[in-house]
C-alpha cells in the first residue's frame, strides 16, 4: 500500500499512494456517505467505499504501531534514541545522543518517517527530531509554567485576536471547542506571543497550535513544538508583521511550479490564476486547514525531519494530483 | 435568482469582481456563505484570500457575481493588498457590536480602498453585521448613515444570522454598478469571462472559463 520503491522526490511518493485510491473513487457507490471521527477528533465526511480504504490504510498504520510497541518491549525504552557506537560516528564529536542516532540511521530513519509515524510514537519521535528536546532542555524546566504565570491577565494586540479566533478554532471539535481546549490552547498562543514579540500572534498558528495540542497530548510539548517549528523548522519571518517571509515561500513556490510542472503553470497562467490564492493558506497552516488530520500530519511527520521544503514538495503534489488526464 | 450551474457554460451579460474587507471576526465570510448558499455557519478564520461566485438576475440581467473574500488581521493587508485590483465593487463590513471595528473603517480600510483600487468609479457599501445581537448594539445606526455620507458610500445594517438584509447588501450594491457606465463597460460578457482577469483579454474568445 504504500510506497516501497525509493524515490528521489517526495512529491513523487506522496503520489504514488493517491493511485490506489482512484479505483475506489471511480467505482464507488453513489450516494452512500457516512460520517466518522477520526483518531484526532475530527468528523470525516466520506463515501462509503473512501472510508472503507482510509479503514483499511488506519488498520496498515495501526499494525506498523504495534511494531514499534514490540521493539520498544524488545530492546528498551527510547531505544531509537540511544546512541549506536559504530565507526562512521565515533570520530565525530555529537553533543547529543539524538544526533547520534540521526546521523548513523539518517536514511532508515527518513524512510520510515516517510512511510509515517505510528501515532501512537508521533509525541515522543516529533520532539527529538524537531529538535524541540533540545530547545527545552536549554533554559530552566519551570521556563513554561514560569512563562504562562507572567503573562496572566495581560491584554495585548495578540491576546485580543487570540481570544477572538479561540472559539472559532476547528469549531464543533470534541475537546478543542470546550472550555478547557480553549483554555490550554490560549495559554500555548498567549504564551508564544510573549516569547517572540515579532511574531505575537498571527492567525493561522491557531490552527497549527490546536493540531500540535491533539498530537502532543501536553500543552507544554505543544508550546515547545511551536516554538520550534517558527523559530528553526519553518522559513523565518512567515508569521512576522508583514509576513515577509510568506511573500517569499509564495514567490518561491510560483517559480517551482512554473519549473516542475510547467503546462500546469501554463495554463494557470493563462487564467490569470495566482497560486497563492490557494497556497498561502495552505503554507501558513501547514496543510492543517486543508488536509484530513491524518495526512496534514504524515506531511508534519516529513516537515520535522526534513524540513521546510516539505511543504513545497507537498504543495507542488497536490497540483501534480488534480491534473486530469484528458485536459492537461 | 439563479442556481450556480457549475459544468455547463454560464452564460451571463456581465461579470462584476466584488470585494469584501474590514475587521478579523466582523463577519465578512459568513456574510458571503449566507449570501451564496443561504446557511448560517460560524466559521473560521479566513486566512489569506477565499473568493465564491454566484450567479444572479438583478435589474434584468443575468449577472455572475465574483465575490472576493479577505483575511482581516491587520498583517494580512500585505497579502490581501492586491486584490482591489479591477474590483467594481467593494463592502465594507463592521461588527455593530464591536466599535473599534467601526472606528478602523476610516482609520484603515478606506485608505486601502484610495490606496490600492484602481477603479475611480468603484462602488463602495457600508455594511453593518450582527444586528441579531440587538441588546449588544454599541455602534448606531445613525453613526453608519453618517459614515456612509461623509464617504460617498451605500449603507444597509444586516444578519448573516437571521439573513435579514443579506441579499440586499448584494443587490443594491450591484444595481448601482449597474447604473454607471463605466463599470458596466468593464463587467460586459463581451470584455470579461474570466473571474481571476484583472484586465479584458485580447482575443481569446474560446477559453473555457474559469475552474
Amino acid at each position: 500500500m504504500f510506497g516501497t520503491q525509493s524515490t528521489r522526490d517526495i512529491s513523487f511518493e506522496f503520489q504514488s499512494q493517491i493511485p490506489n485510491w482512484r479505483p475506489s473513487i471511480y467505482t464507488r457507490r453513489a450516494n452512500i456517505t457516512v460520517k466518522f471521527q477520526d483518531l484526532y477528533g475530527f468528523t470525516v465526511e466520506g463515501n462509503v467505499d473512501d472510508v472503507n480504504v482510509l479503514n483499511e490504510v488506519r488498520e496498515k498504520v495501526r499494525q506498523q504501531g504495534r511494531v514499534w510497541w514490540a521493539l520498544e518491549a524488545n530492546k528498551g525504552a527510547n531505544w531509537y534514541l540511544q546512541p549506536q557506537i559504530s565507526s562512521i560516528s565515533e570520530g565525530i564529536a555529537l553533543k547529543s545522543s539524538l544526533k547520534l542516532s540521526a546521523l548513523t540511521n539518517t536514511i532508515t530513519l527518513k524512510r520510515l518517517i516517510r512511510k509515517g509515524i505510528p501515532p501512537v510514537l508521533r509525541p515522543k519521535v516529533w520532539f527529538s527530531l524537531s529538535g524541540a528536546a533540545k530547545k527545552r532542555s536549554t533554559v530552566p524546566e519551570s521556563y513554561y509554567n514560569d512563562l504562562t504565570k507572567a503573562v496572566e491577565g495581560k491584554v495585548t494586540a495578540a491576546t485580543r485576536q487570540i481570544d477572538h479566533d479561540l472559539p472559532r478554532t476547528f469549531p464543533g471539535h470534541p475537546w478543542l471547542d470546550t472550555p478547557e481546549g480553549h483554555a490550554t490552547l490560549r495559554r500555548v498562543l498567549v504564551g508564544y506571543s510573549f516569547r517572540d514579540s515579532d511574531v505575537g500572534y498571527c492567525q493561522g498558528l491557531n490552527y497549527v497550535a490546536a493540531l500540535l495540542l491533539l498530537v502532543m497530548k501536553t500543552e507544554e510539548d505543544a508550546f515547545w513544538m511551536l516554538a520550534v517549528l517558527l523559530e528553526n523548522v519553518l522559513v523565518s519571518d512567515c508569521y512576522t508583521n508583514n509576513l515577509s517571509g510568506c511573500h517569499v515561500e509564495q514567490r518561491v513556490f510560483k517559480d517551482l511550479l512554473a519549473k516542475k510542472c510547467p503546462r500546469i503553470a501554463a495554463h494557470l497562467e493563462a487564467l490569470e490564476f495566482d497560486v497563492s490564492l490557494v497556497a498561502t493558506e495552505w503554507f501558513l497552516c501547514l496543510f492543517s486547514k486543508s488536509l484530513p488530520s491524518e495526512t496534514a500530519l504524515r506531511v508534519w511527520d516529513v516537515l520535522f525531519n526534513e524540513g521546510a521544503k516539505v511543504l513545497f514538495h507537498v504543495a507542488l503534489a497536490i497540483f501534480k494530483q488534480d491534473r486530469r488526464p484528458s485536459k492537461l | 435568482m439563479l442556481p450556480d450551474s457549475s459544468s455547463s457554460q454560464p452564460e451571463f451579460d456581465y461579470l462584476f469582481k466584488l470585494l469584501l474587507i474590514g475587521d478579523s471576526g466582523v463577519g465578512k465570510s459568513t456574510l458571503l456563505l449566507s449570501f451564496t448558499s443561504n446557511t448560517f455557519e460560524d466559521l473560521s478564520p479566513t486566512i489569506g484570500v477565499d473568493f465564491k461566485v454566484k450567479h444572479v438576475n438583478i435589474g434584468g440581467k443575468k449577472l455572475k457575481l465574483a465575490i472576493w473574500d479577505t483575511a482581516g488581521q491587520e498583517r494580512f493587508r500585505t497579502l490581501t493588498s492586491s486584490y482591489y485590483r479591477g474590483a467594481q465593487g467593494v463592502i465594507m463590513v463592521y461588527d455593530v457590536t464591536r466599535r473599534e471595528t467601526f472606528t478602523n473603517l476610516s482609520d484603515i480600510w478606506a485608505k486601502e480602498i484610495d490606496l490600492y483600487s484602481t477603479n475611480q468609479d468603484c462602488i463602495k457599501m457600508l455594511v453593518g453585521n450582527k444586528v441579531d445581537k440587538e441588546s449588544e448594539r454599541v455602534v448606531t445606526k445613525k453613526e453608519g448613515i453618517d459614515f456612509a455620507r461623509e464617504y460617498g458610500c451605500l449603507f444597509l445594517e444586516c444578519s448573516a444570522k437571521t439573513r435579514v438584509n443579506v441579499e440586499q447588501c448584494f443587490e443594491e450594491l450591484v444595481l448601482k454598478i449597474l447604473e454607471t457606465p463605466s463599470l458596466l463597460a468593464e463587467g460586459s460578457s463581451g470584455v470579461r469571462k474570466n473571474i481571476f482577469k484583472q484586465k479584458p483579454p485580447e482575443s481569446d474568445a474560446a477559453t473555457s472559463g474559469c475552474c
